[in-house]
């Protein structure tokens, strides 16, 4: 038999005898996805990822199985074909369920690889954790005592009692090797780029941008650096020393500081403009909202509050009876910090109820420990002064109809007024950024860039609450990373990195989610309740400002390390699905319907079968039997309940593991070995 | 008068059984003089009479009884006027029994009966022709494969024919898997010595070696018939063709509709799962065991006798310019009298529908051909000849003779769900677009008519529809969309009726609908509330919503037709 000659995408090409569409269209560099040939089986044609088009009678085939006819004229990349593709990468995705990343990944805005620092911690390899955690937060130091902790909340384990203490394992690494642990610096790239904001957006991208190769200077207002870090966040959360430790390493990374250098006092943007490659503006929020009520120029702002007592090396007058306004972060720590400096009764007023709260439940339990009262739905109306003290009137209110955030609107209650006499009031409601003079701004006065972009115009960047207005530390290293690989894009040229954007998840929230819905790759996962942080007395709390909790042990991480269930796949490196979703612009979720229920099973010593994940391409069960001449594997039940199982329900043998050659093959990670690399 | 009588046959096909003719028969023998003889008999396709008596009487004339009770074989007997059954004059004018002529009219398992009308005179014909003469007769009749993908059979033959193998496969496809058809079936019991004849006259000119028949198991009178034909086929050695022994196997399917599919069939034969592969190879060049293998299904077989005995011209007298012969269709839904009919191809449908079939022309709102395969046409296409082309045209498909009457009453949107629900089950697992595609478009309908559809829904139906039809690997995914396609191209507008205003036009979708007591025809005679099975009516005759389960108890308990369902909320 000779050659076929035919066209493929316009292109006349010959075929040996034999010879399918896919296999010519490799030679040919012609991307074709597949997920369900594999050569050395007979053919499956099951996926139909990988149809072509007869041009001439306009039918679909699978090109891994169909050999061309002599001049026929084969579309293999069309609109028209890759939307049939996407189809069917879709209607897998609808029906695949497992979890391309670990909820705590996914919920981390820095996206840092939990699982992994995680498991390194409990094997005992501090260093290599915190080479993990530094590849997405280059401040452990300071997030692993003030984290909100994304990652907790959505971590499976809550469906079993409380999360793992993910933000303990990055307090101890940072504790153990931040200070050795020195990363390999590229030879300078010659660029350079001025940084606007010593805080934590700004020394994110720093870091990044220095582990390009660029030379960065870092202009700061304040005499020293950290930001809201140093100024904002109270000693007793994060001790100034360990924040000098953590902004040392920067130093030593070669990056430049110059401190009380305001931008549009003390230089320029034209001046940065002129003399670096790029400017980052990480200015920050440091404009705070007023009461918004008659007299509220009789209040103190909570970040005034903060700053004064953190420059003045944690004292400060005592206030007396304080009243905080606000529900927020920041408010917890005016409050707390008032109770530290003496105050006689201090008491928090909020709009809404406990349940709208912005501050961390956690922040709210330990300002209770510490004696602080909660009055929930009430708003101050006029503060005056009256007889040397001061008179708080406020009204109190009732939830109404979910306004914009999705939270219930307090609606005021009339005639409810009431006076509250006190010594101090602090307003905490809000903080604003104050720009500044030249960077281009949006309606809410931020940095005016493109949603999800950090350039604002030109060689201009930003990154922080001042580009989203005030968040959390690791949203603004998050965002200072982002700005870095920007920055590094913009000025270099270098290839934005790939991200991941196919992702499938069991339940990417776990309250969802039940017990039987949750896969167990190790055996030995812990049931033991989460280790308890140690704090120091409460009298102590109450009266210094020393730090309330110390760091964990690496013994007691060790074990809170093996409550850790592993949700992720096994197979995230390396799935087919995934990749071929992804290069294909198959979304998840745009059809969704029915999955089969959670099914997987681990009684194999090695091996993992997990049902939920298995796209039937039938390539295990056909290597088992003609590539290794058993029958271990079988399809079974039918349309779209059909799963893999053993023949005869027997379970696969020991031997199983020396052979391995389903799990090899096994496009996705239905079949896996059950160590994760 | 009974001394008049010189036979009694009593149709114990299949649904002559279900109907209690059993009972029937025994009450005949039990009463009838040693003079008459009960004979069992197959089917006359008049399923809406069943069970069914004929009277033969020494003039040769023919008396039929129908709906007939072991009580009634007095009157039989007697010749009475009681239940005497006449063929409805539409029927009459229209049908045209060729494939059926004996069925109900011999005994099934009677070798001699067979004979006595003319069996196996094509085979014998046959055999006196060469093989190559035998595939020109039947190329030259236009028989197309009535399985349902109507390919020319002749063809079809010539490929195996071609094939220059010692071993040559023949396979019959007795899967029929339709639900609401029982063409195959019927011919399998009544007249199963047919389509033997036919298979081994395609031996003959092929030149097969081995001869199976893929049956289902839930045909076991079918199953009992073939065996005793092929038992009497081995002891008159008409299995010897071209001087070797030809064996003929009944293989007993689980009952998979996907093992109707070639390709599927054929691996269930060979004893794996009963999955589809992709073509090329075609059978005819790799099938069972990789041998050459050709299929044909019951009825195709069955025409075969016929064009051998007399002739492949006058076979191709009959019908259109692309098909030719007659055609069974099995009738059954919203019409007077269901059953089997024969009818010339080139008939229309509302020939078939009306006047044989008896429907109330103003109750019609369409017609689904070929099952759950198949699409249905609307009632203002009725004149349409009914032939392999012209359906296709329309959205549905010849199929292998399914024919579904849907009345005015029926909800489009609910009758696609039906065959999707169908479908989806039966397919096989193995290909996405079928395995997910159809179960996907299976949720969506349930939503729809649950009432929880978006318009939305309607563009990922009309999307994923075609692209299922397109990138299925087997017949069964590239037709399952086909009622939803067809009902959305006719009957969109009940489709918007359902998204936009969670409206069924029908009344049929029960969670679109309530049941309301009209007070005004009410005589509170409290049926409806003795019936109801949860307790929703109240004793002033109010019907809780929230309660009611829409069963319809109350409904059709209502001597005075007060309770009528209603759009809900109304």
């Amino acid at each position: 038999m000779s050659n076929v000659e035919f066209i493929l995408d316009g292109k006349t090409v010959s075929a040996a005898p034999g010879e399918t569409i896919l296999e010519v269209a490799r030679r040919e560099n012609i991307y074709i996805p597949s997920l369900c040939r594999d050569e050395r089986i007979s053919k499956n044609t099951s996926c139909f990822v990988c149809v072509v088009r007869d041009e001439k009678t306009g039918r679909f085939m699978p090109s891994c199985a169909a050999c061309p006819a002599p001049g026929q004229r084969i579309d293999a990349s069309s609109e028209q074909v890759q939307s049939m593709r996407r189809t069917a990468l879709e209607l897998l995705l609808s029906e695949h369920s497992g979890d391309c990343e670990a909820p705590c990944t996914m919920a981390c805005p820095a996206h840092a690889s939990v699982e992994e620092y995680v498991r390194a911690g409990r094997n005992g390899e501090w260093l290599k954790a915190l080479q993990i955690i530094k590849q997405r937060i280059p401040l452990p130091m300071s997030i692993g005592r003030v984290c909100p902790r994304f990652c907790e909340k959505d971590c499976r384990k809550n469906i079993f009692g409380k999360p793992v203490a993910i933000n303990e394992f990055k307090r101890l690494a940072a504790d153990l090797y931040y200070d050795t642990y020195m990363e390999e610096l590229p030879p300078s790239n010659g660029k350079s780029v001025a940084i606007v904001g010593a805080g934590p957006a700004g020394l994110s991208a720093a870091y990044y941008l220095r582990l390009k190769g660029f030379e960065v200077t870092v202009f700061e207002a304040m005499p020293q650096g950290g930001g809201m870090l140093r100024y904002g966040i109270p000693e007793y959360r994060l001790p100034k020393a360990i924040l000098d430790r953590e902004l040392a390493h920067f130093e030593k990374m070669g990056v430049l500081f110059k401190y009380n250098m305001k931008l549009g006092v003390n230089v320029s943007l034209d001046e940065l403009k002129q003399n670096y490659d790029a400017v980052a503006i990480c200015v920050g929020c440091w404009k705070a909202s007023g009461l918004r009520c008659e007299g509220e120029e009789l209040a103190v702002n909570g970040i005034d509050f903060l700053r004064k007592v953190a420059e003045n090396g944690n004292t400060g007058e005592n206030p007396g009876k304080t009243v905080v306004v606000g529900g927020g972060n920041t408010a917890m720590d005016c409050l707390r910090t008032a109770v530290r400096l003496g105050g006689s009764e201090v008491i928090c007023f909020y709009r809404r109820t406990e349940k709208e709260m912005p501050a961390e439940k956690l922040e709210i339990a330990e300002c209770r420990e510490e004696g602080v009262n909660f009055e929930f739905l009430v708003a101050p109306v006029k503060l005056e002064k009256r007889d040397g003290r001061l008179v708080l009137t406020c009204r109190r209110m009732e939830l109404g109809e979910p306004d914009a955030s999705g939270r219930r609107k307090p609606v005021e209650v009339k005639g409810s007024e009431f006076e509250t006499v006190c010594d101090t009031v602090i307003g905490a409601i809000g903080q604003k950024c104050r720009m500044p003079e030249g960077v281009k701004v949006n309606d809410f006065g931020y940095a005016g860039a493109e949603h999800g972009k950090a350039q604002v115009e030109g060689k201009v960047f930003a990154a922080g609450d001042c580009l989203s207005g005030a968040a959390t530390v690791v949203e603004a290293v998050a965002g200072g990373r982002k700005l870095a690989l920007e920055v590094d894009n913009f000025v270099t040229g270098a290839a934005m990195p790939e991200e991941h954007e196919v992702f499938v998840s069991r339940g990417r929230k776990w309250q969802g989610m039940s017990e039987k819905d949750v896969v167990f790759l190790r055996k030995d996962v812990s049931n033991a309740p989460r280790q308890e942080l140690k704090f120091i007395p409460l009298e102590e709390r109450k009266t210094t400002f020393k730090e309330v909790c110390s760091t964990m042990t690496p013994e007691q991480l060790a074990e809170e390390g093996k409550r850790c269930i592993e949700c992720s796949c096994t197979d995230k490196a390396d799935c087919k699905l995934r990749f071929h979703a992804e290069r294909c612009h198959a979304r998840v979720d745009v059809i969704k319907g029915e999955k089969l229920p959670p099914s997987y099973d681990n009684s194999h010593p090695v091996i993992i079968q997990d049902r939920g994940k298995c796209i039937k391409c039938g390539i295990c069960v056909k290597t088992c039997k003609e590539v290794v001449n058993k029958t271990l594997l079988s399809a079974k039940k039918r349309g779209f309940f059909t799963y893999v199982g053993t023949s005869f329900d027997r379970t696969l043998p020991d031997s199983c593991a020396e052979c391995g050659e389903c799990i090899e093959h096994c496009p996705v990670g239905a079949l896996d070995w059950r160590i994760k690399k | 008068m009974s001394e008049n009588i010189v036979k009694i046959r009593v149709g114990t096909a299949s649904c002559g059984i279900a109907a209690g003719a059993g009972a029937v028969l025994d009450a005949l023998r039990e009463k009838a003089p040693a003079s008459i003889p009960v004979e069992e008999t197959g089917c006359l396709g008049y399923c809406f009479a069943e069970p069914m008596v004929e009277a033969i009487t020494a003039d040769g004339g023919s008396i039929l009884y129908g709906k007939v009770a072991a009580e009634d074989a007095d009157n039989i007997l007697a010749l009475g006027e009681n239940k005497r059954f006449e063929v409805p004059e539409g029927r009459k004018k229209r049908e045209l029994t060729k494939v059926m002529a004996l069925a109900g009219r011999i005994n099934p398992v009677d070798f001699d009966d067979y004979v006595a009308h003319r069996g196996y005179e094509g085979l014998k014909k046959a055999l006196a022709m060469s093989p190559e003469e035998v595939v020109n007769e039947v190329k030259i009749s236009g028989l197309r494969g009535r399985g349902g993908g109507g390919f020319p059979t002749g063809t079809k033959w010539s490929f195996l024919a071609a094939k220059k193998t010692p071993e040559k496969i023949l396979i019959c496809n007795a899967d029929e898997g339709d639900p609401g058809a029982f063409m195959d079936r019927s011919l399998m019991e009544s007249v199963p010595h047919q389509m033997l004849e036919g298979m081994l006259i395609a031996a003959y000119a092929t030149g097969a070696t081995k001869l199976f028949i893929y049956c289902r198991a839930e045909y076991p009178l079918a199953i009992k018939h073939l065996n005793i034909a092929i038992e009497q086929i081995y002891q008159h050695k008409l299995n010897v063709i071209n001087g070797r022994e030809l064996e003929i196997v009944i293989k007993e399917g689980a009952g998979a509709f996907v093992c109707g599919e070639e390709t599927a069939l054929i691996a269930s034969l060979e004893g794996g799962r009963g999955t589809p592969r992709f073509r090329p190879p075609f059978p005819t060049d790799s099938g069972w065991k990789n041998f050459p293998s050709m299929i044909n299904n019951v009825e195709t077989y069955g025409n075969v006798p016929l064009i051998l005995r007399d002739g492949g011209e006058a076979f191709a007298s009959v019908g259109t310019e692309g098909s030719k012969g007659t055609k069974l269709f099995a009738l059954a839904g919203d019409l007077k009298y269901p059953g089997l009919v024969e009818v010339p191809m080139g008939i229309t449908l509302g020939e078939i529908v009306f006047d044989i079939g008896g429907a109330d022309p103003e109750n019609v709102k369409a017609v689904q051909t070929g099952g759950p395969s198949g699409g249905c046409i609307p009632v203002d296409k009725f004149d349409v000849p009914v032939d392999y082309d012209s359906l296709k045209a329309l959205g549905a498909i010849m199929g292998s003779g399914g024919m579904i009457v849907i009345g005015k009453n029926r909800c489009m949107v609910e009758t696609a769900r039906y065959f999707l629900d169908f479908t989806h089950r039966e397919s096989c697992g193995k290909c996405t677009f079928c395995r997910v595609g159809t179960k996907r478009m299976f949720e969506t309908l349930e939503r729809i008519t649950r009432g929880e559809g978006v318009p939305k829904d309607l563009d990922f139906l009309a999307d994923i529809g075609p692209k299922i039809k397109a990138g299925a690997l087997c017949g069964l995914g590239q037709t399952a969309p086909n009622p939803v396609l067809a009902t959305l191209r006719y009957f969109r507008n009940e489709y918007e009726d359902h998204v936009i205003h969670h409206r069924c036009s029908a009344l049929q979708c029960s969670a679109l609908v309530d049941l309301k007591i009209d007070k005004s025809k009410c005589v509170k005679c409290r049926m409806c509330i003795k019936t109801c099975p949860v307790g929703a009516i109240s004793d002033d005759f109010v019907i809780d919503p929230d309660k009611c389960t829409r069963c319809d108890s109350c409904k059709e308990v209502c001597p005075k037709k007060a309770i009528s369902r209603v759009g809900k909320g109304l």
